[in-house]
């Protein structure tokens, strides 16, 4: 039943959109004594939340999220890929209940079988749009232009519309289905409506070089914001959109320089002649201070420091901007700790998957040195190729398993984990006002976003 | 005697009526014996939730608590949150663990089967249809540069390193001796294309053709071969596919598939995907139609040229002698159930006392067995 949005109504729905997967946090206040002990005993807070305020808590622990990961990776594998619509739906499951605003985790409700129905759903039409534009694509990129680069480009760009379609839809679905303190969240359709507006402002984005950058995410966002409710409470996202320029100097700016670098090193006073002139009969010279390229490189890491910050800061300056009624947000993450997480959890991830595939690899080169004479030359080596076959799509899968295993307890749980525990909300005491909204049926779920690989992270 | 008291107070738990966002401090009492959950509100109110209906939400990240509800599609929730009260509540819910029966089991299997259906539908008429069309009107160059780009990707795919291309052979008295067969081909044809010969490194007894006149011969096969005349006729053979433009048309219709198959898999198996399609454009599945053609335009053209069309029955029948039961060598020549009449034809297509011209000196013809010799 969506009343009517009172004054007093409160909720709330903060984007901390880590790693892809924009997902809600709730808000609300407590009046019962603390029901949960956390169930690890890391420091919250230096200082306790205000009276009217709640914390946020997170109770995941990495060892039960590997298992979890990895026993739902594997049956994806075993089955061909039709369990993946199960192992999505159970590890939001886990995720948002391990996100505790005011001691009372989220709830996931989405089910597997209402994916899979949505992504069958999305095949009938995808099918069509992907085998006849493909075909068309290829064919007319080698009549016309003799050549099938153009042909991915071509259609690369048809598909992105659709990616901003599908990555709505499928926001609107996880909305729909996930609750706190049992009230549904929910997010108005308006898909098209974002699917356009997404393109402009790429595409001015593009064309002011990035310098308009800061209206793009404020817009995008706002636009999202201003549609999605907490039960019967519609969000609000205030601010403007220059209030994200402080943040935006750093990557804008260090841009420009690596522009401006370039352009001195490369032909003002170019560090060497890139191509030998064949015309010229001055001999080709050394390289003229060379030692000017670190300055590029300089500029290039403060600029990805400054990306990241950006990316981190302008979510928790929104989310300090959003308002539903009295219900507000403080989000305090640390661009530090996101950085250290994303190098860590990667590097880890990473040297498990060299360490994985050195036996492997092993195998590989004892099967060539040591079987493959055996069969000589001629017809019989069709065997070893089977063989071959087998082994790399072992390792193939075994790649996959890895990443997509590690990837969870090593950044998306550390990630969750730092935005939910810095994150308090304001105004508790306009919860208990707040009633149920209908459920969005929804039947499609995030078909689209699943047949086109949106938000792969969960 | 009951195992439990009758009455057990399960403390500390907080109840969601699913109605509003109040979060609603709650007495629970467990009734093993009248099999039933009493809530006691804070305001005085009561609520029974009959025992066997009690469910747990799975998958919950935090062990300290257990979120309960009610069977079916309520949004009610209880938050217990002490280790001997959940203790309690798993002892006497019998069903906690139990899920909702799937709801919607027809409607799965009719959309199961509409995705099944769109995607043959696509698959094996739309796009087969599209790309015999679309075949027809692609210019000499774009069907070039099609057939450049698949055999660099046929290239890539072959090389057991993974990380270079399959070399292609090209010694050069190996090269001349080859032009040899082709121009005695060539010079009898009415090709719309300039052919392009390959030799590639790869002990697999094969040849195929691709778009742009492209037609390439592994070194497996030439190894195989007792008489420049079966390697004629193999390569009269594959020049039919290339009058025919079949290579366009498959390599067309696999554009089209690939994308509709890894939409399918999701990304999971995209790599192993484009592996498997490759695979398939070697082996290149024509039809009998395409076959029996192609068959067709190799005798008459090897006549044309005085050439034996039966060097093509002599090969396979040496294949078939020598490795009869080993299928995954065969594959491609002898895995078709119309082989046999393959050989009868051709040798029908023979006349009696055929003399043909000869097609190599026993030196070109062994300069070519070597074409993939280094130095």
């Amino acid at each position: 039943m969506t009343e009517g949005q009172g004054p007093w109504a409160a909720g709330k729905k903060l984007d901390t959109s880590t790693h892809r997967s924009p997902w809600p946090h709730a808000a609300g206040a407590d009046p019962s004594p603390r029901v949960t002990p956390q169930d690890d005993a890391r420091p919250r807070f230096s200082v306790p939340p205000a009276s009217g305020q709640l914390a946020t808590g997170f109770a995941g622990r990495r060892g039960r999220l590997f298992g979890l990961a990895f026993r739902t990776s594997l049956l994806t594998i075993l089955t061909l890929g039709i369990y993946r619509f199960w192992m999505k739906t159970r590890l939001r499951r886990w995720y948002w209940s391990a996100v505790r605003p005011g001691g009372t985790p989220l709830e996931y409700t989405g089910t597997p079988i209402e994916k899979l129905l949505g992504f069958l759903m999305a095949v009938v039409i995808m099918a069509f749009y992907i085998g006849v534009v493909n075909l068309i694509l290829m064919f007319v990129s080698f009549a016309v232009l003799a050549d099938n680069y153009a042909a991915y480009l071509t259609s690369f760009l048809g598909v992105i519309p659709l990616w901003f379609y599908a990555s709505y839809r499928s926001r609107r679905y996880v909305l729909a289905r996930t609750r706190w303190r049992g009230i549904r969240f929910g997010l108005e359709p308006g898909a098209w409506g974002y699917t356009w507006r997404a393109i402009l402002h790429w595409m001015v984005t593009i064309l002011s070089l990035g310098l308009l950058w800061p209206r793009m995410t404020f817009a995008l966002e706002k636009y999202k914001i201003d549609r999605t409710s907490f039960g019967s409470v519609r969000l609000h996202q205030g601010g403007k959109w220059t209030m994200l320029y402080r943040i935006a100097l750093l990557p804008i700016l260090s841009g420009l320089t690596m522009v401006g670098i370039g352009v001195w090193i490369l032909y003002l006073d170019p560090i060497g002649p890139m191509v030998p002139d064949p015309f010229s009969d001055v001999r080709q010279l050394g390289p003229r201070n060379p030692e000017r390229i670190w300055l590029l490189v300089l500029a290039g890491m403060v600029g990805c420091v400054g990306i990241v910050r950006y990316i981190v800061q302008s979510k928790a300056i929104m989310a300090n901007h959003k308002t539903a009624g009295g219900v507000g947000l403080i989000a305090a993450p640390r661009t530090g700790r996101v950085l250290w997480i994303y190098s860590m959890g990667y590097f880890l991830t990473y040297l498990c998957m060299v360490l994985l595939m050195i036996p492997l690899l092993m195998l590989l080169g004892f099967y060539q040195l040591g079987f493959e004479p055996d069969f000589g030359e001629g017809p019989v080596s069709a065997i070893p190729e089977w063989v071959l076959i087998v082994a790399g799509l072992i390792l193939y899968f075994s790649i996959f398993l890895t990443w997509s295993v590690l990837r969870h307890p090593l950044v998306t749980l550390p990630l969750w984990r730092h935005y939910a525990e810095t994150l308090t909300i304001t105004g508790e005491a306009e919860l208990a006002q707040i009633r149920q909204r209908d459920r969005d049926e929804f039947s499609e779920a995030e078909g689209f976003a699943e047949a086109l690989d949106v938000g792969a992270a969960i | 005697m009951s195992l439990f008291p009758p009455r057990t107070f399960v403390d500390r738990a907080i109840y969601h009526d699913g109605q509003t966002a109040a979060a609603r401090r709650i007495q629970v009492e467990v009734m093993p014996l009248e099999k039933l959950l009493v809530l006691h509100l804070d305001d005085g109110a009561k609520l029974t939730w009959p025992l066997d209906e009690v469910r747990q939400v799975p998958d919950l990240a935090g062990k300290d608590q257990l979120v309960l509800r009610r069977a079916g599609t309520g949004t009610e929730r209880i938050i217990v949150a002490n280790a001997t009260d959940i203790g309690l509540i798993r002892a006497t819910a019998p069903n906690l663990g139990r899920k909702d029966p799937v709801p919607q089991k027809g409607r799965i299997l009719r959309w199961a089967s509409a995705a099944v259906g769109a995607v043959a539908l696509i698959i094996f008429v739309l796009v087969p249809v599209m790309a015999d069309q679309l075949a027809r009107f692609l210019p000499p160059e774009g069907e070039k540069a099609l057939g450049d780009a698949t055999l660099l990707q046929i290239r890539r795919a072959l090389d057991e390193t993974g990380f270079s291309e399959l070399p292609i052979c090209d010694s050069r008295k190996g090269t001349y001796a080859l032009r040899q067969i082709e121009r005695r081909l060539a010079a009898n044809a009415d090709l719309p294309i300039d052919l392009t010969v390959h030799v590639l490194d790869h002990p697999m007894v094969n040849a195929f053709a691709l778009p742009g006149g492209h037609i390439v011969l592994f070194r497996g096969l030439i190894d195989e071969a007792e008489t420049p005349e079966e390697v004629a006729a193999v390569f009269a053979h594959e020049m039919g596919h290339v009058e025919a433009r079949d290579p366009t048309r498959i390599a067309l219709r696999s554009a089209g598939s690939i994308g509709v198959l890894g939409l399918l898999f999701g990304d999971f198996a995209g790599g192993a995907l484009v592996l498997f399609l490759t695979e398939r454009l070697i082996q290149a599945d024509y039809t009998r139609e395409a076959e029996a053609a192609a068959d067709a335009y190799a005798h008459s053209l090897l006549l044309a040229a005085d050439l034996p069309p039966h060097g093509i029955a002599t090969f396979f029948e040496r294949l078939q002698d020598s490795y009869g039961d080993e299928p995954a060598i065969l594959q491609h020549f002898l895995s078709h159930p119309e082989m046999g009449d393959r050989i009868a034809a051709a040798r029908a297509a023979t006349p009696a006392f055929f003399e043909g011209r000869q097609l190599l000196t026993e030196t070109e013809w062994q300069a070519l067995r070597a074409i993939c010799d280094r130095y």
